[in-house]
């Protein structure tokens, strides 16, 4: 089911890369971002507010969600690319359908109860935000990978056996970068998915963004609230538009 | 204790909170529907506005759903309000996106020979085009449906009604007993109401999609 | 087992060499290829004809090894290939296929050089190689070797096949249908164009096709496969048309046999007749087919015409010499 939700998500991305002019998102962060601090700089803060705002704890609640986006999508291409070439061989026939079940399973489930069940059966910290993190954005990557390889033409693939390339020249050099564009794309949605799920990690003491936003609530200061929800539209937004970028970079010319 | 003792013995707050969520869930995208399709009527002809509006909301939903939820706060105050907008918000691409795709694919000799049978546009729109572009709306709107019934659960994190309460109340129990039961509960029977949710849409389009149009 | 009835006379020169190859798909009763042996001879171009799920495309594939025959050896050029390295075998046979299959991502330089590249020659070599190909099929290099495949037409794709399978100057060239999917009018310029080339690059050509007149037309000779895989006729399509080997054969190349010869045959090749010492109105070349010269004696309103170097025919002598199905000068 959630499949449906990561390729509405797919295109919707695709979706806007047409219309929207490059310059808008990263404005409209920036403003965000820059309208955000400005007014932390100027407004009068008091003492609780002050504290939770400062620079410092600003840049490193930053940091440690970028960290936690950078880190789970890196691991997240780094088991689901592999484990998506292997599932599209034709010997993996049989596996298929479980193992796209089992990464669909993890991702009905709502990412805060990831979260929560991995931090009470085995703890708070960093590394249990990522092991949840990367359950819940693994399908995308595996399943686009697969359908990125499955959507090779079989003709072209005929042609370059029939000229005598190996299984494994043809792999690399006809089946990924024909790939490429759709395993973009699916990079693309998990890492939008990480960037969501990664402002719940506070919930499970991994710190990032949420933290003010939690803090916000939880003390009842709008400023505090604010300044978090609008860093992390912010922080989103631009690592939505540097991926949409590299997508375009990274496509191979002729398709 | 078990999971399963636990869940007989909250049964009744268990169900209250899967009614609260059924309920907000089906009011968002209920709202979202009748956004989204007016939306895409006012827009007939106005292909720029259009597509400025599926731009906006396709954005809003690379939004990280807790900053959407908190941006609510100081505009509606804690609980049901923030919630239920929020997931409205959420809801409106899929089906916007579907109800656009529905009435541009709907066979122009179709809607060619309406006029040549003299009906006015409004007609048109009212008898041809939206019957026959249902099954594809009504697919945004399961779409939509279950996305919202995900998020919903961060919805407590403002005090939002649902069942989100469990997951969040388990993990501030952390360590007592039964925190864990009370979690898992709560992502479980939140598994179940979206399967629910893709069980009851697969009747709803069963009996409203025209006859003509099954396969 | 055996039945080299298809065998050449005596010549052993068969470039390729099939001894009762077979294919069995697992799970099926029947055989996608019963037992087949035939011997194409060097520089030959033989067409495989036949209705859908023959066997002609499994045969051919069968022959580069894309389909592993299930019994039964495949000789190239004098050597048993049945059981050596695919992928070398590969890249020494021309492969052209109807969807074509040009690699998106890589330029039609880069395409054509594929194989080449592979066998290790340099830069210079392959650029050299690549250019002088794309003139061979007719597309300028200044302007074709950059692009990308999808920038090209359905015939300049075909093109493209063409020179690809060519790159290495494989001896042997198997094609599945490479004009079927290009509109009719390229098609014919394609198939024109083709045996102009093949004039003068002699390549043992395996080219299967669904389309009698087009096999009639490209093919040396056409080995028409039945339903079952059985070889029903084996033979020049003059041959084929004249005596067809039995009723399948005869329901398959359609109607009109006899005019269909009329293109076939050569005006040089027809018995004089008693030259009547009457005006000749029209003078041709002995190469000219019996077709063409009743097309022109029909629009000049001549009744009889000279061959150059030799007799004079009337419209009478040609209808009668090739309704003979005997005659010496078409065996």
């Amino acid at each position: 089911m959630s499949n449906t939700v990561t390729s509405l998500r797919t295109a919707g991305t695709a979706n806007r890369d047409k219309d929207r002019s490059g310059w808008v998102l990263p404005v409209i962060a920036a403003t965000l971002a820059v309208g955000t601090l400005g007014y932390i700089g100027t407004a009068s803060l008091d003492s609780i507010e002050a504290r939770a705002l400062t620079t410092d704890v600003l840049l490193e609640r930053l940091f440690e969600h970028v960290s936690l986006v950078v880190v789970s999508t890196v691991v997240v291409i780094a088991i689901g690319v592999p484990a998506g070439i292997l599932l599209s061989r034709p010997g993996a026939r049989y596996l298929r359908p479980p193992a796209l079940a089992l990464a669909n399973a993890g991702q009905a489930i709502p990412s805060i109860g990831i979260l929560v069940l991995l931090a009470l059966v085995y703890g708070v910290g960093f590394r249990m935000a990522v092991v949840a993190l990367v359950v819940y954005a693994l399908l995308p990557i595996l399943r686009n990978t697969i359908v990125g390889l499955q959507q090779v033409s079989p003709f072209v693939i005929d042609a370059a056996r029939g000229m005598g390339m190996s299984a494994r020249r043809i792999l690399f050099t006809v089946e990924l970068p024909l790939a490429v564009p759709v395993m973009l794309a699916g990079i693309r949605v998990s890492l939008i998915l990480n960037v969501g799920v990664a402002t719940l990690a506070t919930y499970t003491n991994a710190g990032g963004l949420g933290d003010l936003i939690e803090r916000g609530i939880v003390f009842n200061r709008m400023p505090i609230l604010m300044a978090g929800c609008l860093l992390t539209i912010a922080l989103a937004l631009i690592v939505d538009w540097l991926a949409g970028l590299t997508e375009r970079r990274l496509r191979p010319k002729g398709i | 204790m078990s999971f399963l003792d636990y869940v007989s013995e909250n049964s009744t707050r268990i169900s209250f909170l899967f009614l609260q969520h059924v309920q907000v869930v089906l009011i968002s995208v209920g709202l979202a529907t009748v956004v989204s399709i007016l939306l895409a009527m006012v827009t007939e002809r106005l292909p720029k506005t259009r597509k400025a509006a599926l731009s906006i909301t396709g954005t809003i939903l690379t939004i990280p759903s807790f900053a959407l939820f908190g941006l609510m706060i100081p505009l509606f105050g804690l609980g049901v309000a923030p919630t239920v907008l929020a997931l409205t918000v959420y809801a409106v691409f899929p089906i916007l996106r579907n109800a656009v795709t529905g009435l541009e694919t709907v066979d122009a000799s179709v809607v060619d020979a309406a006029r040549g049978m003299g009906m006015a546009s409004r007609q048109r729109l009212w008898r041809i085009r939206l019957p026959l572009a249902w099954p594809v709306i009504l697919n945004g709107i399961r779409v939509a449906t279950i996305m919202v019934v995900a998020i919903a659960a961060i919805g407590a994190a403002v005090r939002g009604p649902g069942l989100g309460e469990l997951i969040f109340r388990g993990l501030s129990r952390m360590g007592a007993a039964n925190a864990l039961n009370e979690a898992l509960a709560g992502v479980v029977a939140i598994v179940v109401v979206a399967a629910v949710m893709d069980v009851l849409f697969l009747i709803i389009g069963r009996v409203t999609t025209p006859r003509g149009l099954h396969a | 087992m055996l039945d080299i009835s298809n065998a050449p006379d005596g010549t052993t020169d068969a470039m390729i060499r099939l001894t009762g190859v077979t294919k069995h798909y697992e799970g099926s009763d029947a055989p996608a290829v019963a037992p087949l042996t035939m011997d194409i001879r060097r520089g030959e171009f033989v067409c495989l004809v036949g209705p859908s799920g023959c066997g002609k495309t499994t045969t051919l594939r069968m022959i580069n090894r894309l389909v592993e025959p299930t019994a039964g050896q495949i000789w190239i050029d004098g050597q048993d290939v049945t059981h050596s390295d695919p992928d070398q075998l590969r890249r020494h046979i021309g492969y052209v296929i109807q969807q074509v299959g040009l690699i998106p991502h890589m330029s039609i330089g880069q395409n054509v050089g594929i194989v080449p590249s592979m066998l290790g020659w340099d830069r210079k070599r392959i650029s050299a190689r690549v250019d002088e190909l794309l003139e061979l099929v007719g597309l300028d290099p200044s302007v074709y070797r950059s692009r990308y495949p999808k920038q090209l037409s359905g015939g300049q794709q075909q093109r493209v096949g063409v020179a690809r399978a060519l790159a290495a100057d494989p001896p042997v060239m198997l094609m599945d249908e490479p004009f079927g999917a290009i509109d009719p009018i390229t098609r014919e310029r394609l198939q024109a164009e083709f045996l102009q080339l093949q004039e003068r690059i002699r390549k043992t050509i395996v080219f299967v096709t669904h389309d009698v007149d087009e096999a009639l037309r490209l093919g040396d000779r056409i080995a028409i496969f039945a339903e079952g895989s059985r070889l029903a006729q084996f033979d020049t399509p003059l041959e084929i048309l004249t005596n067809p080997a039995d009723d399948f054969v005869r329901t398959f190349i359609g109607e009109g046999a006899a005019l269909r010869r009329l293109s076939l045959l050569r005006v040089g090749d027809l018995p004089a007749s008693v030259d009547s010492g009457e005006p000749v109105d029209l003078t041709v070349g002995a190469d000219e087919t019996v077709a063409g010269v009743l097309e022109k004696m029909l629009m000049a309103g001549a009744e009889r015409v000279h061959v150059a170097g030799g007799a004079t025919l009337t419209v009478q002598d040609m209808l009668l010499a090739t309704a003979l199905p005997k005659h010496p000068a078409l065996r």
